[in-house]
């Protein structure tokens, strides 16, 4: 029985010069995952192989395919098949980019076979797909360079595929070919900056469940903070203690919103030290899908996602954005501890890479204004109110500095927080607490300054004594973010502390008191407009300013865009009008006569007297026979005479050769 | 901007910035398609004979060296030249196609430079009598992409005039033929008026026209024709029954007319419904082919026959106006005689030579 055809057949592709373009876009596809995959054995394999098979393809493109040859390249592809699944589930060949590796084998194979049109789209497609893989690690403008010429390349294989088709050589205009793809990028980059972007519903990471038959091994371990690591145990929060703040780069952070990546959590402070007084933890797969996770918050705005990538080993501890939606981490297995937290059974290396979508609750003045105060009570350890390790002379302090502001949970805390970031300065160089003397007292009656975990640790105490349940998050602040790549870069010196509060209708809310941090640092999405990024970087200006102020104006406000746009308007009319003008005159004057008339002008300047009206150009040049440029007005003039009187004017070389003897 | 739109898409959903670079510059690059497509136009198309390879048998011998070399002839291989330009400057890609007589042709180019392009191609059949045109020629032109394209229409004419074979049907030259080719081109003593040309020394006095020479400033005497100088028509078939026979009329009519101007002669050709060749070509063998080339051609301005001294019918039947003409020739004391292509009989009584489709006829 034969079979519809399910497609138009696609003609045989017999452009060289395109297929060259083809063979490029595979090239920038291996090169990303060479750069950004540190991977060089198999781009380089698969660039040697598809190479041989692009030479075997062209000379063999008018050949009918042969069974025993699609055999061979079938045979092939599950080869590199089998070779994909081997190293994702064993990690046989080092299990970096395996994606990338099985399409760029996949490429490779099948340039045996690329005879028409359309087998060297799919192989350009594949080439993107393997570019798009290398951007898992890719963090930088040189990638979107990548991106860029893969499409010049896309655009090279177009054109030398359509002239082929209209059976010219693979020549081009330069010109206005290079004015196109100018105006094209130029567009592009406009619109790129200038258009706001939408930002839909962004998807999960894609899952490939394979099976795996490691188990979660570790425990909760380990806190996020390498600086607080040089002392005391591994999941304590030491205030006598503090490491370095450098600034390598930890981690990069590709991110849909900025946000703080938390980490650790904290509910027990004594003697100066943090700890988590809940142990254990539930496990869960690589992969955890929003359902495991349970609803999220009734005030959700949206959901976000973040991919990190680690620059150096960290403890096992998933910072991210909370609360999470769904998450994927390449280990065996993970847990979550009782505040949230994700771990990884041991340390998270240098390169790995994992995804988190987080969902953005609505932590606006006026909602939270809007919670009553919690009903708990004081010193009531499971809600996170203990605070006996705070002083009377602090609990004093902390209603003092509340006064006035009773009215509301939310009145309190931002009282206290603008109280603290105010009263107190924020230094990294503070003296050792004394043996004998609580840091929190130390930092609120004698330093008067200190570091976030001095503020955060006050503000928690404080508030708890105030009966609002609070805790200490550790992790990292957001960083350098970056509105063009969308990406953050998170140093050592943006671990940071910050407070929990709770509240009854939304939950644990993050409250950073440290001053120089907003006060309620709520996840927000950004403003997806790169331009406005880009003007967020010039002081006192914003792109949305000028409308702004039109918009206020009301009716009155189009007045100034119209005159703009009329001036513009008159302005592009004039140069068009001249621009025409010009050349009809131009067409109209005889060669060279402008020109020569010009000259003539410049000569009777260059000899100081000009030729009076009543004189002819011979009489002229007869009166002036000493004159030094004697020999070129000799001949200037009989062109003159030759041009006004005769109509013979001199041809434009002519003139310039006689310029330039002038000169 | 299918793949604009996906990458778009994928932008908004995967919070991949660059993506919306891409997507835009996707987008912007058929915006600059299609204005590229829009600039790139005004292109014009020509196609002219660059080149005759002649057929096996062709005898140049005798003839004007700009018929000889110039013109193609039956059997003939020609090469046709097609230049595209671009009048308004180097614009490009464009690509031209259509056919010259029954032959596709095409040609393509990335760049038209202002001064044109163009493609030579050896038409792969001998040509065919008559006239050799270029039809349903489209021009094609859009973006180097291939996204727009604009489709024009190309002007049809005429690429060049296959004249008709012949030879000659004497088998020695007439002594008449050589006296002519003495005398012809002096100053004659006959009695018609060949022309005028400069005085030269020995040329009677009584000769020089003086009219001219006033006008002239030099000194311009008549040339006479030798007497005895044949005055033929031709007179041809107005309609053959097919194409071969027209063929075969003209070659025939043809190598009449070539005989004639050998022998110093003068050749008007006529067919009934036709327009009779001009009468200042008479001598002008090109002239004649070329009429030859494009008959049978019905005109609106078709005269009576022509007054000649002597006739030649060319016919593949018996034609009633044709005979009378002749007949007419003959009642004022011309000779005539009378081709007939074919086994039709002739309703006339004039001498009869008879070919068929073959050349030479005998």
């Amino acid at each position: 029985m034969k079979l519809p055809r399910l497609l138009p057949a696609s003609p045989v592709e017999e452009s060289l010069s395109g297929r060259v373009f083809v063979y490029l876009g595979f090239g920038i596809g291996c090169l990303g995952v060479a750069i950004y995959g540190q991977d060089y054995v198999v781009p380089a394999v698969g660039l040697a192989i598809a190479a041989l098979g692009h030479i075997v393809s062209y000379r063999g493109r008018r050949q009918k395919r042969s069974i025993s040859g699609q055999a061979l390249v079938a045979s092939m592809v599950f080869a590199s098949m089998a070779y994909f699944l081997a190293d994702s589930v064993g990690a046989i060949f080092g299990g970096v980019m395996p994606q990338a590796n099985f399409a760029i084998l996949l490429v490779a194979v099948t340039s045996f076979d690329l005879k028409t049109r359309r087998n060297c789209y799919s192989s350009l497609w594949i080439s993107l797909a393997i570019l798009y893989l290398a951007a898992v690690y890719a963090w930088d403008y040189l990638f979107a360079v990548l991106a860029g010429v893969w499409f010049v390349c896309l655009a090279g294989f177009w054109a030398a595929s359509h002239l082929r088709r209209l059976g010219a050589a693979f020549r081009l205009p330069a010109g206005a070919a290079a004015v196109a793809l100018l105006a094209a990028t130029g567009i592009g980059v406009l619109a790129f900056f200038f258009i706001p972007q939408p930002q839909a519903f962004p998807s999960g990471p894609l899952v490939v469940s394979l099976p795996t038959f490691s188990q979660f091994k570790g425990e909760i371990e380990n806190p996020a903070l390498p600086l607080v690591q040089i002392q005391g145990s591994t999941n304590t929060v030491d205030l006598r203690y503090r490491g370095r703040l450098g600034d390598a780069p930890v981690m990069y952070v590709r991110t849909g919103a900025p946000a703080y990546w938390r980490g650790l959590v904290f509910d027990t402070y004594s003697d100066g030290v943090w700890t988590s007084s809940r142990r254990g933890g539930t496990p869960f797969p690589p992969y955890v899908p929003a359902r495991l996770l349970g609803p999220g918050p009734d005030h959700n705005l949206g959901t976000f996602v973040q991919t990190f990538r680690l620059l150096r080993t960290l403890p096992g501890v998933v910072n991210a954005a909370y609360p999470i939606e769904s998450l994927y981490v390449p280990v065996g297995q993970l847990a979550r501890d009782p505040y949230g937290t994700f771990h990884t059974p041991g340390v998270l290396r240098a390169g790995q890479t994992y995804s988190v979508v987080s969902y953005i609750p609505d932590l606006s003045a006026a909602r939270l204004e809007q919670d009553p105060m919690p009903q708990f009570e004081s010193g009531d350890v499971a809600w996170d109110l203990e605070y006996t390790a705070l002083s009377t002379d602090a609990r004093l302090l902390a209603q003092h500095a509340v006064e006035g502001h009773t009215a509301t949970e939310y009145d309190i805390v931002t009282a206290l927080t603008s109280w603290l970031q105010d009263n107190y300065r924020y230094s990294l160089e503070i003296g050792h607490v004394r043996p004998g003397v609580d840091a929190v007292d130390q930092f609120l009656f004698v330093d008067k300054k200190g570091y976030c975990e001095q503020f955060a640790t006050a503000a928690a105490l404080m508030l708890r004594s105030l009966g609002i349940p609070a805790r200490l998050a550790t992790g990292y602040s957001t960083g350098t973010y970056d509105p063009v790549l969308n990406q953050s870069v998170v140093r050592e010196r943006d671990a940071h502390a910050w407070v929990e509060v709770f509240f009854p209708n939304d939950g644990w809310v993050p409250l950073d008191p440290s001053p120089g941090y907003a006060g309620l640092p709520a996840t927000k999405f950004p403003d997806r407009w790169a331009a406005s990024g880009i003007a967020r970087l010039i002081p006192h200006l914003t792109i949305g300013a000028a409308p702004a102020i039109l918009a206020s104006a009301g009716f009155l406000g189009v007045i100034p865009p119209a005159i703009a746009i009329a001036l513009v308007v008159v302005l592009a009319y004039a140069w068009l009008r001249r621009r025409l003008v010009r050349r009809r005159l131009r067409a109209a004057d005889p060669p060279g006569s402008s020109d020569l008339l010009d000259l003539y002008d410049r000569l009777q300047k260059r000899s100081g007297r000009r030729r009076a009206p009543p004189e002819t150009p011979l009489e002229y040049w007869g009166l002036m026979q000493d004159a030094p440029d004697e020999a070129v007005l000799e001949e200037v003039t009989q062109a003159v005479n030759e041009g006004a009187y005769a109509g013979r004017w001199p041809e434009r070389a002519r003139v310039r050769e006689l310029a330039e003897r002038l000169s | 901007m299918a793949l604009a739109v996906i990458l778009f898409f994928y932008a908004a959903n995967s919070e991949v910035v660059w993506l919306y670079l891409l997507a835009y510059w996707v987008a912007a690059l058929v915006l600059v398609s299609f204005v590229y497509s829009a600039w790139n136009r005004g292109f014009s198309l020509d196609a002219t004979l660059a080149g005759i390879r002649r057929a096996s048998g062709f005898d140049a011998e005798g003839l004007a060296e700009e018929v000889a070399q110039d013109e193609p002839f039956e059997l003939d291989r020609l090469r046709i030249k097609i230049t595209i330009g671009s009048p308004r400057g180097t614009r490009g890609p464009a690509r031209a196609y259509g056919k010259v007589g029954v032959t596709s042709m095409s040609i393509a180019a990335g760049v038209v430079p202002k001064s044109g392009g163009h493609t030579e191609q050896l038409l792969p059949q001998p040509s065919r009598r008559g006239p050799v045109e270029m039809s349903d020629w489209w021009l094609q032109s859009g973006d180097p992409l291939g996204l727009f394209k604009r489709i024009k229409r190309g002007k049809d004419g005429e690429v060049a005039l296959v004249l008709p074979r012949f030879v000659s049907l004497r088998a020695q030259p007439l002594v008449r033929e050589l006296e002519a080719a003495v005398t012809a081109p002096r100053a004659g003593y006959g009695t018609e008026v060949f022309g005028v040309r400069p005085y030269q020394p020995g040329d009677p006095l009584r000769r020089i026209h003086w009219r001219t020479t006033a006008r002239r400033g030099e000194l311009i005497v008549r040339e006479f024709e030798p007497p005895g100088v044949q005055n033929l028509g031709i007179f041809l078939d107005p309609s053959p029954p097919e194409p071969a026979a027209a063929d075969q009329v003209a070659r025939i009519a043809a190598s009449e007319a070539w005989d004639c101007l050998r022998a110093g002669g003068r050749v008007t050709l006529w067919a009934p419904g036709c327009e009779q060749s001009r009468p200042d070509e008479e001598r002008n063998l090109l002239a004649l082919l070329q009429w030859l080339a494009r008959y049978p051609k019905r005109s609106a301005e078709a005269g009576p026959p022509p007054l000649v001294g002597a006739a030649v019918a060319v016919t593949t039947k018996s034609d009633r106006r044709l005979l009378d003409a002749i007949e007419d020739v003959r009642t004022h004391g011309g000779p005539v005689r009378a081709w007939v292509v074919g086994e039709a009989a002739l309703q006339s009584d004039i001498e009869v030579e008879r070919a068929g489709l073959g050349w030479p006829p005998r």
